[in-house]
């Protein structure tokens, strides 16, 4: 580094501008830096770290495993991102299923298929109530968008089994 | 409140990012170039307006970004530093028909950049007629020539 200054192309020159070369080496390092850094963002880009991707997706189940949630772990604020909830249970029968946490605090539900049987508010949450089918499984399809900033918790509760807890993060 | 700072959040993200692209990125140079702002300017369009298109908000974030613009132009007058630091200062080029390599390295451009600006703008033909090459604070090379 000390071999650039000295190089006599690198003197500052008074006319017909002055110039302060020491300040404008600075300015491209720090442009260099700034790419180093705009190419680390590019590859978190596409990891998934901003939403979407190997970072993101997450695949968890209760410790039964009778409750597998597929979700976006980050969300980015505005945007939807789809979330699959799948039960299993007694076949040909209603499964009660709950939301809760903060998941209604920083998220709004766009869609959510099929139309559960029955659907209520809970104390900090909504509760859904399934119908199995001959397998006794049942599957909703709920589509996220992100409304609030920050992390939000929450869990996935069907009674009688473990919950699965969940973790997300909206990006402004 | 979200707008604003919408606003003043995309003001200075924009600043330090092409203060990162350098000088070259803010002067027009081939179409894909322009294109390529453009396409810049629809992703800032899309993040500053969110969903939200009313009159209300459209004035609310030019108000936002000029009076941030205005403020910085008045701390420039100010402030010699922070002049040089938002805007940058020129850099000599060509000296006396001769190029100053390291410079031109570190700018990222090449001799033919030079020629193009030294015919478009002053009908020089040949590098030893140029008497000095500046890259302006806005990226454009101005040529000065030979007195013959």
């Amino acid at each position: 580094m000390n071999d650039d200054a000295e190089h006599p192309d690198l003197h500052s020159r008074q006319y017909p501008v002055r110039e302060d070369m020491a300040y404008q080496l600075n300015v491209w390092r720090f442009e260099r830096c700034g790419w180093y850094l705009l190419v680390i963002l590019v590859v978190l880009g596409l990891l998934g770290l901003f939403s979407r991707g190997l970072l993101s997706t997450r695949d968890i189940r209760s410790e039964d495993g009778r409750v597998r949630v597929q979700y976006e772990m980050f969300h980015r604020n505005g945007s939807t991102n789809p979330m699959k909830i799948s039960v299993s249970g007694v076949p040909e029968s209603t499964v009660e299923l709950e939301l809760t946490g903060e998941i209604m605090e920083g998220f709004s539900i766009e869609t959510l298929q099929p139309e559960p049987v029955r659907a209520r508010s809970s104390a900090q949450g909504i509760r859904f109530w399934v119908q199995t089918d001959t397998q006794g499984q049942a599957a909703l399809f709920i589509t996220l968008r992100g409304d609030g900033l920050g992390v939000f918790h929450s869990r996935i509760v069907l009674p009688g089994s473990n919950d699965v807890k969940l973790a997300q993060f909206i990006f402004p | 409140m979200d707008s604003v700072l919408r606003a003043a959040v995309m003001y200075v993200a924009l600043l330090v990012l092409f203060k990162i692209a350098g000088r070259r990125s803010l002067s027009d140079l081939t179409t894909f170039d322009f294109v390529l702002l453009m396409m810049i300017s629809e992703a800032t369009q899309q993040a500053l307006l969110g969903d939200d298109f009313s009159v209300t908000n459209a004035v609310l974030i030019i108000v936002t970004l000029i009076a941030i613009d205005v403020g910085l132009s008045l701390l420039k007058l100010r402030s010699n530093r922070v002049s040089r630091l938002i805007d940058g200062e020129p850099t000599i080029v060509v000296e006396n028909g001769k190029l100053l390599r390291q410079r031109l390295h570190h700018a990222r451009l090449v001799e033919a950049d030079i020629m193009e600006a030294a015919r478009s703008s002053q009908g020089i033909e040949k590098l030893e007629e140029i008497k000095f090459a500046i890259i302006e604070r806005n990226g454009k090379i101005s040529v000065i020539p030979r007195e013959n």
